[in-house]
């Protein structure tokens, strides 16, 4: 593992100069900002652009804290793991396709070394960004909503991070596996359209990966540690593993498609 | 001479493809040797197996140097094409080429920059590779294939995206290295492998069709020609008189085919002597490599 240090190195540069370590936290932490505010402010902005006929009144629902924590959750679903997705779908087959993997695999790496480099630096970027989001919720909160227990924040984006790394390494394993075109539209097929399968017809099963945001929700309410939820935390990690060894086994195997 | 690295019916079939067929040579040691051949003839598909890149079909490559389970820990490689991370400066590219083929870190920096001032971009070692041209591509590409100084350097037309003056140059840089590192590359030029190369592979649709120094080759090849000219024309009549032989005029001189089995080069020099002939010169004409290479390529 030798060559580890070095390609960690060449990753983290890579993802400092193109300035992916600076957009998607903030992309984040807007998000996560955006999301407790609009709440908050919404009965006001609706009063004054809303054109509502005189004497209108609606009955707004009371939010607490905890409520924003799961939308804004629900906001990362959709929007945050469309940009996890199109800021790494490249990761590998863009290397290979534009030929600079050629000088890479050229050198006595290994392919193990290679993609977890990727990997580790990948949710590094993805998981501090999710996690200065949450922070950043977690402040407006505090001062627009209410204290939320802070040990339920802690396991509540704990449950939802495993679920991040599993994105990341379906995005990871695809980019090895596939051209970018569709490891892109596999990896989308897989962690966003899968969740509106899981979420219709899921009510048949209860130990999935996609379950995972559900049962983290559930973290609020303080019964977090079911049966099903570590069952799903257990499946999860196999699957993480497996998808890290496919990516290994596809990027060796996919060298020889490298532009030379 | 030792050798150093040896390939036994080297084949690489693409789905119903055949890329290479068969291939069999031999390195030896501190030599270079000239992968020539039209496109498409493999060139590239033998450089990319020999580097780990492709996996052969069937047929082996034996490196027979020093034990090695991983011929990339001992090999530089050159694409025809190099491509560098834009974000990167050569002399970080360089660092990291050296690291990953097992220099510790120190050691590596100085040799990059020793390196890349040996190949002309002592001045643009901090610049981003993304704003290189052409040039300085392929010679920040020979950089980082030689700066972990492999004993096998495989380089895929190293010279052939570069102006006169710069081939020139990484033409002698090579000459140079070639006195410690054993050197494969494919060409275009045939000046080139003209100029430099211990022993000739000629490819063609992925098959070796002839192999050899260049001297053995052009012996093989050598359609010799005898350019006779005369001092005046009426030596030049008096000589298509008594000449046996079709020939060629050309002013004051003739051109005769003696590559047939009906005309003896002796033949021609003994008449010429009884003659009496008065010449101004007597030529023997061998083929140059691009003769050689139209008639193999054609053939």
């Amino acid at each position: 593992m030798g060559n580890f240090s070095i390609l960690l190195q060449k990753e983290w540069r890579e993802q400092t100069r193109n300035f992916k370590i600076l957009w998607i936290p903030l992309f984040f932490i807007i998000f996560g900002i955006i999301e407790p505010i609009t709440n908050h402010f919404l009965p006001e902005i609706m009063k004054s652009v809303g054109n509502m006929p005189e004497g209108a009144e609606f009955i707004w629902p009371e939010f607490r804290g905890e409520d924003i924590f799961i939308s804004l959750l629900g906001q990362y679903q959709i929007m945050g793991i469309l940009v996890i997705v199109l800021a790494f779908m490249g990761s590998i087959s863009s290397e290979r396709k534009s030929g600079t993997a050629t000088l890479l695999y050229v050198r006595p790496i290994s392919f193990r070394a290679y993609f977890l480099s990727k990997w580790i630096v990948v949710n590094g970027i993805v998981l501090g960004s999710v996690w200065l989001g949450f922070m950043a919720a977690w402040y407006y909160i505090n001062i627009l909503f209410n204290y939320v227990d802070i040990g339920s924040i802690f396991q509540f984006v704990a449950a939802y991070s495993l679920w991040i790394v599993f994105v990341v390494t379906v995005v990871l394993t695809f980019s090895a596996a596939f051209s970018t075109g569709l490891g892109a539209t596999l990896a989308i097929l897989i962690t966003l359209i899968f969740q509106v399968v899981d979420s219709l017809i899921g009510a048949y099963w209860t130990i999935s990966p996609w379950k995972l945001p559900i049962y983290a929700s559930n973290a609020f309410d303080g019964n977090i540690s079911t049966a099903n939820f570590w069952w799903s935390v257990g499946t999860t990690i196999v699957i993480i593993i497996v998808l890290i060894l496919v990516g290994v086994v596809m990027s060796k195997r996919n060298a020889a498609k490298t532009t030379v | 001479m030792t050798v150093l690295l040896k390939t036994e019916n080297l084949t690489k079939k693409y789905k119903d493809e055949i890329a290479t067929e068969a291939v069999s040579f031999e390195l030896e040691k501190n030599t270079s040797t000239a992968l020539i051949g039209p496109n498409g003839a493999g060139k590239t598909t033998i450089l990319s197996m020999l580097a780990g890149l492709v996996t052969p079909t069937t047929g082996t490559i034996s490196f027979l140097d020093k034990k090695t389970t991983d011929i990339r820990e001992v090999i530089g490689f050159l694409p025809q094409y190099p491509k560098f991370f834009s974000w990167m400066s050569a002399l970080e590219f360089t660092e990291m080429a050296a690291r990953l083929s097992g220099v510790d870190a120190k050691k590596a920096t100085i040799e990059a920059k020793k390196t890349l001032e040996f190949v002309g971009l002592g001045d643009s070692m901090n610049k981003k590779t993304g704003t290189f041209s052409g040039g300085m591509k392929q010679r920040l590409g020979l950089a980082q294939a030689i700066v972990h100084k492999p004993s096998l350097l495989l380089l895929d037309e190293p010279v052939s995206a570069l102006d006169p003056i710069g081939r020139r140059q990484v033409m002698n840089l090579l000459k140079e290295l070639q006195q410690e590192v054993t050197i494969l590359y494919s060409t275009h030029i045939l000046n080139d492998a003209e100029e430099m190369t211990d022993q000739l592979l000629f490819l063609r649709q992925g098959k070796l069709v002839e192999q050899g120094s260049l001297s053995e080759v052009r012996s093989r090849y050598a359609e010799p020609r005898i350019i006779i000219e005369f001092q005046n024309s009426a030596e030049l009549i008096r000589f298509s008189q008594i000449s046996p032989w079709q020939f060629i005029p050309n002013g004051m001189s003739v051109t005769i085919d003696v590559s047939s089995e009906l005309v003896e080069m002796s033949d021609v020099l003994a008449l010429l002597h009884n003659g009496a002939f008065q010449l101004r010169k007597v030529e023997r004409e061998t083929a140059s490599l691009e003769d050689i290479f139209m008639k193999v390529a054609l053939s």
